[in-house]
């Protein structure tokens, strides 16, 4: 059984127009996946499906073997964390430890017990000199840190990132993008990062492609890119390195190295020789 | 707007940063109670020193509370017109052209400035000495005797902390609007009353808009993270009254006291 099975799910705002339409995928436990695809092709609809955030009216959503439900949305929501796009707007504590403990005041984690638990995350996610704190005088890239900190902290099975950093300026993204590979690493933890960042799917073990509601793709992440042509028919770009791979393969050069710097050195070799 | 300095909180040690927010709670409502009460220029003068002693031991300079006044001056010269215009009694101090200004106009406007300015210090000091979220869960202790009466305390005080941290926020979101408008070409400063009133329409829409819009995806953090209004919730921030608390409780007790005193002896 996976993780989580999503059997043929769709959902409409309003009643004209599906946002996601007859979707199905199942997610393991322990894989970091990646959600890629347009605005308003149904990503975050989607998280907030798996979340519970919004109902689903049509198909079936199960987490850990429970189907996501009004009557089942506590059990679920003790399973997985959600951190959202812009970190001004999920920031409910004055400071970041009280930020931390928030989800563990919900969770009733008796007082005593807190302060070791917030430590211990703050310190995970590099922020144990913040603790004491205001919001306002953080980074992008430290306020989504907390976010992440305040999930961890509730010890999810799985933890939902929706574009997560898009908002962040190029060192913040490098922040929490690398924070997101070392929480994948931790084989008890699903990640499922919603993202418009192409070069994030490299890092994850699967990808899912959805185009207008519909499921496009799904599969590992370079079976994905091996099939460049399908993803620009729907305006999707490719990595920089597949670029390169397709440029070499288009020319008909042939490079024992596959990451960019061997084939550069690579390159830079056997020009020299000529 | 940055610069307001009523109700802003300064984040240091001292004695009085140290006070269970609670008692200084109840510490703000018997000396306010105690200003409103007396009608003594002595219980001023007592109120002021104790104020004083306060200040230095919460680490404030004088400046801060001095700042505070500053939004109320238009308040004060409205009061002193109003007063002068009203009040006709007492001896004629001196004419403003031919227009005379008595005695207890003169009286009656500095006394209430007097109460205004100390009400105002004693507020100022309470919040400048206690975290918003500390003061929060102050004014839900105090009103938990509501739920009797099925009042959502919780409720109420999670909604003030929310407000109180999003003040800053909105802020920084207001000054970017009228930026924003600023280049534009909207002029908030200058122009015509209907002008003006356009101005600030540009300004309220969009910013109530991006309100709406955060106070959506702060309940969605929110109940994701596994927040149920009304549920049980256990408290990270642990409220613990001293001897020190008891301490100044009685000092403000004893001076609303003395206050309600004044008005049979002086």
């Amino acid at each position: 059984m996976s993780l989580i099975e999503v059997k043929n799910v769709s959902y409409a705002y309003n009643e004209n127009k599906k946002v996601i339409d007859d979707v199905s995928f199942n997610i393991e436990q322990g894989t970091y996946v990646t959600i890629i695809g347009h605005n308003g092709s149904g990503k975050s609809t989607m998280a907030k499906l798996i979340v519970g955030l919004l109902p689903v009216k049509e198909g079936e959503i199960t987490v850990d073997g429970i189907t996501v439900n009004e009557e089942n949305i506590g059990k679920i929501r003790t399973k997985m964390g959600i951190v959202f796009q812009n970190p001004d707007n999920q920031f409910i504590g004055s400071t970041v430890k009280d930020d931390i403990a928030f989800g563990l005041e919900n969770k009733q984690v008796e007082s005593k017990d807190m302060e070791a638990i917030v430590e211990e995350y703050a310190e995970k996610v590099g922020l144990t000199s913040f603790l004491e704190y205001e919001p306002q005088n953080l980074s992008g890239g430290q306020k989504q840190r907390v976010a992440i900190a305040g999930i961890l902290a509730m010890r999810p099975d799985i933890i939902i990132f929706d574009e997560a950093t898009s908002m962040l300026d190029p060192k913040g993204k490098k922040e929490i993008k690398k924070l997101m590979y070392d929480l994948s690493q931790d084989k008890d933890i699903t990640i499922i990062s919603i993202t418009h960042d192409i070069e994030e799917v490299l890092q994850s073990d699967d990808c899912i492609v959805l185009n207008k509601g519909r499921l496009f793709m799904h599969e590992k992440p370079d079976k994905v890119f091996a099939n460049a042509e399908k993803l620009r028919e729907i305006d999707l770009d490719v990595p920089f390195i597949e670029k390169v791979r397709e440029a070499f393969r288009k020319n008909k050069i042939k490079l024992k190295a596959d990451d960019l710097e061997g084939m550069v050195k690579e390159l830079c070799r056997s020009g020299s020789k000529h | 707007m940055n610069n307001l300095v009523f109700g802003k909180y300064i984040p240091i040690d001292s004695f009085m940063h140290r006070l269970d927010p609670r008692g200084k709670l109840i510490g703000l409502f018997l000396m306010i109670a105690a200003v409103f009460v007396t009608r003594s220029w002595w219980v001023f003068l007592g109120i002021a020193v104790l104020l004083a002693i306060a200040l230095l031991l919460a680490k404030i300079g004088i400046k801060m509370i001095v700042q505070s006044f500053k939004p109320m001056i238009v308040m004060m010269i409205f009061l002193f017109v109003i007063n002068s215009l009203t009040i006709r009694t007492g001896e004629v101090l001196f004419n403003i052209g031919t227009y005379p200004i008595y005695e207890d106009a003169i009286f009656n406007t500095l006394f209430v400035i007097c109460r205004l300015l100390l009400m105002i210090s004693i507020t100022t000091l309470l919040t400048a000495t206690t975290n918003p979220l500390d003061l929060t869960l102050g004014i839900e202790w105090i009103l938990k005797p509501l739920e009797l009466i099925r009042f959502p305390t919780h409720e109420v005080a999670m909604m003030v902390s929310i407000a109180l941290r999003f003040i800053p926020t909105i802020i920084e979101e207001t000054i970017r609007i009228m930026n924003a408008q600023k280049s534009r070409g909207v002029d908030f400063e200058n122009g015509r009353i209907s002008e003006k009133i356009a101005a600030i329409l540009s300004l309220i829409v969009p910013l109530f808009s991006v309100a709406f819009e955060r106070a959506y995806e702060l309940a969605d953090a929110m109940e994701a993270r596994g927040y149920v209004p009304g549920a049980k919730r256990t408290r990270y921030r642990v409220l613990k009254f001293r001897f020190t608390d008891f301490m100044f409780i009685f000092i403000c007790a004893l001076t609303l006291a003395l206050s309600i005193a004044s008005r049979f002896v002086l």
